[in-house]
């Protein structure tokens, strides 16, 4: 797409944001920012697993970084002094602005996946999934135990409502802006080279560990910034909810949608959060659990049928071609 | 004849119209379905019983049921939802403080009145706001009711804690256990505190430091929610541990004797009532339970999803209207509710009642009233 046509998107997006702002009820409203919410995250999840060689399941670890450093530097003074007693002087006084805590939070996010990165990226297929998950299971053991930061599994409550349409899906479309530029650089044909022959790329002059971790770097910044949003939307946050549910729920979207395809994420992600909530009508009916059975069916059958996602490029059918 | 045919469809439209819309969330399907299944169930009969006695203030209550899966983004899209859409006057349900706190403050902010039916953390409603009102005890006072159990009709002298990390309610269980414990017999007599977490299948790390203990603690206290007590007893006691075991309200479920089998014997829990109480409040709660749904109430739960739907009622009859500000003052002031769990007044601001604790004992696979404390 064109910059003109990006504009245009933008441009197209501002009179329904202003709509849903002031004319929707809360309910539509709310289910339209966790949409935004949602896309993003599977979309900057794509930027790692769709289009570079890693499978990362640390997404929501890095979401729970941005989440907590949001939360935490923006909460009232009144309920800090009760909930946090152990936490230095600068911190029972220091309330910032919610866009400079939204930012602390992508860095924070952005730091330790810089640091993590370094080793970790030097892993290889499973082995990288597993020691993303192992991070995942690091920050979530970390949230858990340190009380007197986190306030451990009674998680942190009370925190004010800064996220509304603008915000989430500002952000949200910058992000898929991002990846889509990303994706058609330079930085996308090296990460698809990478992705599909590493030691072949490698021997080109491609600075693997380098891209992977810049990819990383971005994504998990990006995580931060929407585990942010999140916490300022869902105003209470505990580390188990940033835990192996949306891990796997984020996953699934992206996978429903197509690895590698930016539009299937929006696809994705669009599919597996309004489903359900569209059948709450029938649900009422008697028939709890109706939604959670039909997406399970709903993907099972994606992967028998549509290994390659509703919009993915079709890697099975290469990957036998190889093969063969 | 057509005369008559217009003013009885106005008399049915007028009485479909005159409503009140009460909304219903719990977590009907996910790991909390155990115990907010039954709690749907009890609230759904009251209402039922209510509108068959001729309903409140002349209407009939409309339960508008929504299911929050077990998960905060679904319980807050389900909160909206009855705020916004279902436009309900007052909610009523939740059995655990993590769900309560993500649905709670979009009916404070509403302005809708929050009956919480079975989450007992202690300052939930400060930490929602003065809509929001819980049906039963707080934490601290089941804690302190298991701590004097133990220590007086148990006679045990020191004691090991093991507590799930995960939720608040185990959480602050554990704390209060331990304070009033230490009050009672010392803090010396704790002989060991151990930790897990809610999914943990394999306990035998936790065992296997419990077994090293010497000499061996007379009792051991176990705060943890209702989907891990059946696995729990089972290995403790695989293991030859065959100390009594006090547990609080999140062990008043069908899975401690039905996964935990003979294992469950002589183990204690602190809940909200004993449904084999002899007194005509129970006795016509579990009777007309077990006929509209073909089986007795599965736990205190059900009695307290009856008692929430009981109280708002209460609330809106002494309010004269169905105004949602009208219902929370009427709330505010409730004095002497007497209700299948006990009685409920709301003291001065505070939105959690005073009452007793029960302590159920389990005896040959079913659940038993062992004694009353008021602690």
């Amino acid at each position: 797409m064109k910059a003109w046509g990006w504009l245009g998107l933008v441009i197209a997006f501002i009179p329904l944001l202003i709509w849903a702002e002031l004319g929707w009820n809360g309910y539509l409203l709310q289910l339209f920012m966790f949409l935004g919410l949602y896309i993003a995250l599977t979309v900057s999840l794509n930027l790692v697993n769709g289009l570079t060689d890693i499978f990362s399941l640390g997404h929501a670890a890095f979401m729970a970084l941005g989440a907590y450093t949001s939360a935490l530097l923006t909460l009232p003074l009144s309920r800090r002094a009760t909930a946090f007693p152990a936490l230095p002087e600068w911190f029972q006084t220091l309330v910032l602005p919610f866009p400079l805590a939204l930012l602390l939070g992508a860095l924070v996010a952005a730091l330790v996946a810089y640091i993590i990165g370094l080793p970790l990226l030097r892993l290889k297929g499973h082995y990288l999934s597993v020691g993303t998950l192992a991070l995942l299971v690091i920050v979530e053991t970390l949230a858990t135990n340190m009380d007197f930061l986190t306030r451990g599994p009674r998680g942190i409550s009370g925190i004010p409502v800064y996220s509304n349409a603008y915000w989430v899906w500002g952000i949200t479309l910058l992000i898929i802006y991002l990846t889509v530029r990303l994706k058609n650089s330079s930085f996308g044909l090296a990460f698809s080279a990478i992705r599909l022959d590493d030691i072949a790329a490698a021997s080109l002059g491609i600075r693997t560990v380098r891209y992977r971790l810049f990819a990383f770097v971005l994504s998990a910044a990006m995580a931060g910034v929407i585990g942010g949003l999140w916490a300022h939307l869902v105003r209470v946050i505990s580390p188990h909810v940033f835990s192996y549910g949306i891990t796997f729920q984020v996953v699934a979207m992206l996978v429903v949608g197509g690895l590698g395809s930016v539009s299937g994420s929006v696809l994705g992600a669009s599919l597996l959060f309004l489903i359900p909530e569209a059948l709450r009508y029938v649900e009422r009916q008697g028939s709890f659990g109706l939604s959670q059975i039909l997406v399970a069916v709903l993907l099972i059958l994606i992967v028998i049928f549509r290994p390659q996602g509703l919009l993915g490029r079709n890697q099975a059918r290469r990957r036998a071609k190889e093969v063969v | 004849m057509k005369k008559i045919l217009v003013v009885l469809a106005l008399i049915g439209l007028s009485m479909a119209f005159a409503q009140i819309k009460v909304g219903a969330l719990w977590n009907i399907t996910g790991g909390m379905s155990s115990i907010d299944e039954p709690g749907y169930n009890g609230m759904q009969l009251a209402a039922d019983q209510i509108n068959a006695a001729g309903g409140v203030l002349g209407q009939e209550i409309q339960l508008v049921v929504i299911d929050g899966k077990t998960d905060q983004t679904a319980n807050a899209n389900a909160a909206s939802r009855l705020v916004d859409v279902d436009k309900v006057a007052v909610v009523g349900g939740i059995n655990d403080s993590t769900f309560a706190l993500a649905s709670g403050p979009i009916f404070q902010d509403a302005g809708i009145p929050f009956v919480i039916a079975g989450a007992t953390l202690p300052d939930l409603p400060d930490q929602i706001g003065d809509y929001a009102f819980m049906v039963p005890f707080g934490d601290n006072i089941q804690a302190y009711a298991g701590a004097e159990f133990a220590y007086n009709d148990l006679g045990a002298k020191t004691v090991y804690v093991l507590y799930d990390t995960a939720f608040d309610y185990s959480v602050a269980l554990r704390a209060f256990f331990k304070e009033r414990w230490a009050d009672l017999a010392g803090a010396d007599s704790i002989l060991l505190e151990d930790t897990y977490k809610n999914g943990d299948k394999d306990f035998s790390a936790q065992i296997a430091r419990l077994k090293a203990l010497d000499p061996q603690p007379d009792v051991l206290y176990i705060a943890a929610v209702p989907d891990d007590v059946g696995n729990l007893v089972q290995q403790i006691r695989g293991a030859g541990l065959m100390q009594p075991i006090v547990g609080g309200d999140g062990w008043d479920t069908p899975i401690l004797t039905e996964v935990g089998g003979e294992a469950a014997e002589n183990t204690y829990f602190t809940t909200h009532v004993s449904l084999s109480n002899t007194g005509d409040m129970v006795q016509n709660f579990v009777s007309s339970y077990t006929e509209t749904y073909g089986n007795a109430p599965e736990n205190a739960f059900a009695a307290l999803g009856y008692d929430t739907m009981g109280l708002i009622a209460d609330a809106i009859t002494r309010a004269g209207s169905a105004d949602s500000a009208a219902i929370r003052d009427a709330l505010a002031a409730t004095q002497g509710y007497s209700g299948v769990t006990g009685t409920i007044s709301y003291e001065g601001d505070s939105r959690v009642p005073n009452k007793s604790v029960t302590v159920i004992k389990v005896e040959n696979g079913d659940f038993v009233f062992a004694k009353e404390v008021t602690p």
